[in-house]
């Protein structure tokens, strides 16, 4: 057994560490402040390669392991959670289904422009019916001659309605199984094609600088070659894109947690009441105590499922453990870390706030705590 | 044009020194990071490199763990290291400046050199004097701005007095960089991967000739220095108050430039 990170690894970890704490940290606090998406702080994230960590230096893609992308959405989360979505979600839902499962036309065509950061590219699933049940989705493609109709919408679309965003992925009905259930099929939409309408949402609790839209479609016509993969792939494509989504997601809750208790731990030591810092008052060191063995093993069971998964292995179960794990560890830690802050630990001035607030999607995003829960019900045989 | 970065692999300033036997602290769980006067060094070498041309080879002396570090410069651009490996956790001023010199005229003649200003860790401003001294080259510190043509350099520094002087010399030279040179890029991740593949020479003190006894100042007793007290009570009129904190916040803390 080897816990070690390759050297490798490790200089991702410090160089994004590095990057985060100069380029994010100073301006974080602001956006999340204004609410405001920043396109030139998002070009920089490209420009370090941020973005396509994972896809092959082919389509111009870092072609790095999938840990590596891990350890740095983990280190933007530590400073910044808005920014860790934008690079979550560009990853594993923009660029990710395309690259695993475009084709060569199409990996050639939109790859290269994801990868160093220029454009962003959303991935549409969630409608304002069908949220935890993908089944309630309204959304439909019907095939006219050498094209694709789409009607539909659809909701909190993470980077779908930047400035910077080149288009979507949309998941629609393209028929009836066998069975009777609807039949899925993916599509990519380029912004700007007619019909098709991304409007920004306003007034987030959380990740208040990332972009998150609601998609329109209206009689929208894409060219056959659109179709993601084959039809009818879509149910899959998508339940294989969320696998690796979690792992994302679960790197944010451990980034997040780490952060925040960093927070705490520095402002325990320094915070002094009745004559000591507050840190040497057992009621605290036990929460700081109980948040880094937390820490520990969230990280534990989150680089084992990326390990999992960098060795073509069967890593589904351990990636909805990582994500649910991770994400309730932030939610406590984040919480001891205010509560450690006193009065301060509520006021912007202080960073904690932020990730109190930003903790709370990550128990709702990419499937539910509850949907975690059955998914992992089920792999044990319940 | 060939040239060489001397870059040390000091301890994060961020970290908490702990203090270990009587000349030594304790450096397993610490994070050690390249001298962050260094790194303008290192942008400097590798942008003149990509406008006019050359090699950039980095010179480290320093522990076992150095190479991590090395690396980092490596990702940055610079195309090989060479790494002389010594035991101990402090050098004489006199001796580092010999080994880097060894290390460099064993490589190939060097047409420029760079430096830190000094190293965030011990803090004796002294390497790119006595490098300089012993190449008989001429030696700028504190350069700013720089600008490298037709065999000559034209190093800005800013004086302490608060003026800036415009140093012109002849190549090979030593510069001592500092901060505002440039921003130092961020290393792309694939070339953190093609870092890897990079070579980084190892060698000893011994290999080049150095004599590790024969250092003119030894460490022979290391402290911590106990920490300040907590509050300062400023006094006077309103005015006074915020000229004397605006003082102690630029020149005792130093967190206003
Ligand atoms: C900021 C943000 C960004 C997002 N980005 C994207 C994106 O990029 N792409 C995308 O497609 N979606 C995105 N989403 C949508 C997100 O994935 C959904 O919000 C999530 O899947 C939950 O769906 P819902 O909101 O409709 O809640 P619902 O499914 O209505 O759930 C409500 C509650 O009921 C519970 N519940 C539902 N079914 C069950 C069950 N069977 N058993 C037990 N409990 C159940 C849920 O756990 C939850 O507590 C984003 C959401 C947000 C807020």
């Amino acid at each position: 057994m080897d816990f070690d990170l390759t050297k490798e690894q490790e200089m991702i970890r410090k160089e994004v560490r590095k990057f985060a704490l100069k380029e994010i940290d100073p301006i974080a606090g602001e956006l999340d402040e204004k609410e405001a998406f920043s396109e030139e702080l998002t070009q920089k994230m490209g420009e370090i390669g941020l973005f396509g960590m994972f896809v092959s230096e082919e389509y111009d893609g870092q072609g790095m392991d999938y840990i590596s992308y891990i350890i740095a959405v983990e280190e933007i989360a530590r400073i910044d959670g808005s920014q860790a979505a934008t690079i979550a979600a560009g990853n594993s839902l923009g660029i990710g289904p395309i690259y695993y499962f475009g084709t060569e036309e199409q990996k050639q065509k939109y790859l290269p422009g994801l990868c160093s950061g220029e454009g962003l590219w959303g991935f549409g699933l969630t409608e304002p019916t069908a949220g935890s049940d993908a089944g309630g989705s309204k959304t439909t493609a019907v095939q006219d001659g050498d094209e694709w109709v789409i009607n539909g919408s659809k909701i909190f679309i993470t980077n779908a309605a930047s400035d910077m965003t080149m288009g979507v992925t949309v998941q629609a009905i393209t028929g009836t199984r066998d069975n009777g259930k609807p039949e899925y099929s993916c599509f990519l939409v380029e912004s700007g094609t007619p019909g098709f309408k991304a409007v920004p949402m306003h007034n987030k609790l959380m990740w208040r600088a990332s972009n998150t839209a609601e998609l329109y479609f209206d009689d929208v016509r894409v060219p056959k070659e659109n179709i993601l993969g084959n039809k009818g792939d879509g149910f899959h494509q998508m339940l294989k894109t969320l696998d690796g989504g979690r792992l994302s997601i679960g790197a944010m809750g451990l980034g997040g947690a780490q952060g925040a208790y960093d927070l705490a731990l520095k402002y325990a030591r320094e915070r002094e009441q009745f004559g000591q810092p507050i840190s040497k008052f057992q009621a605290v060191a036990f929460k700081l105590a109980d948040s880094a063995m937390e820490i520990e093993c969230a990280r534990n069971v989150l680089y084992k499922a990326c390990w999992l998964k960098d060795q073509k292995r069967p890593f589904e179960k351990e990636a909805a453990m990582g994500k649910l794990y991770a994400s309730e560890v932030m939610s406590r830690v984040a919480d001891h870390a205010v509560q450690i802050h006193g009065g301060y630990g509520l006021m912007k001035e202080y960073k904690v706030e932020r990730f109190y607030r930003d903790q709370k999607l990550l128990e709702i995003g990419e499937g539910t705590s509850e949907v975690q829960r059955i998914v992992i019900s089920r792999y044990i045989g319940c | 044009m060939k040239i060489f970065v001397c870059v040390k692999h000091v301890p994060d300033t961020a970290a908490t020194i702990k203090v270990a036997g009587d000349t030594g602290f304790e450096d397993a769980d610490i994070k050690f990071i390249a001298n962050p006067y260094d790194e303008f060094g290192i942008e400097e070498a590798v942008s003149i490199k990509e406008s006019q041309g050359g090699e950039v080879v980095i010179v480290t002396v320093g522990g076992e763990s150095a190479p991590d570090t090395i690396r980092g410069a490596l990702a940055m651009g610079a195309d090989r290291a060479i790494h002389v490996e010594i035991d101990s956790q402090f050098l004489d001023a006199e001796l580092t400046a010999q080994a880097l010199k060894a290390a460099i005229e064993a490589d190939g003649a060097p047409e420029l050199i760079f430096t830190g200003k000094g190293s965030v860790d011990t803090e004796s401003f002294q390497t790119p004097y006595r490098l300089a001294r012993l190449f008989g080259m001429p030696v700028v510190n504190e350069v700013s701005a720089l600008e490298v043509n037709g065999g000559k350099a034209l190093a800005t520094r800013e004086s302490g007095a608060g003026e800036k002087q415009v140093l012109e010399m002849a190549l090979p030279c030593v510069v001592g960089a500092t901060k505002g040179l440039n921003e130092p890029r961020y290393p792309k991740f694939p070339d953190i991967m093609k870092a890897k593949k990079k070579e980084i020479k190892a060698m000893g003190l011994s290999d080049l000739g150095v004599d590790e006894s024969a250092a003119k100042v030894t460490l022979v007793k290391m402290e911590p220095v106990p920490e300040r007290s907590q509050a300062r009570m400023l006094e006077g009129s309103v005015d006074d108050q915020v000229t004397e904190l605006i003082r102690v916040l630029k020149e005792d803390e130093k967190v206003l430039g």
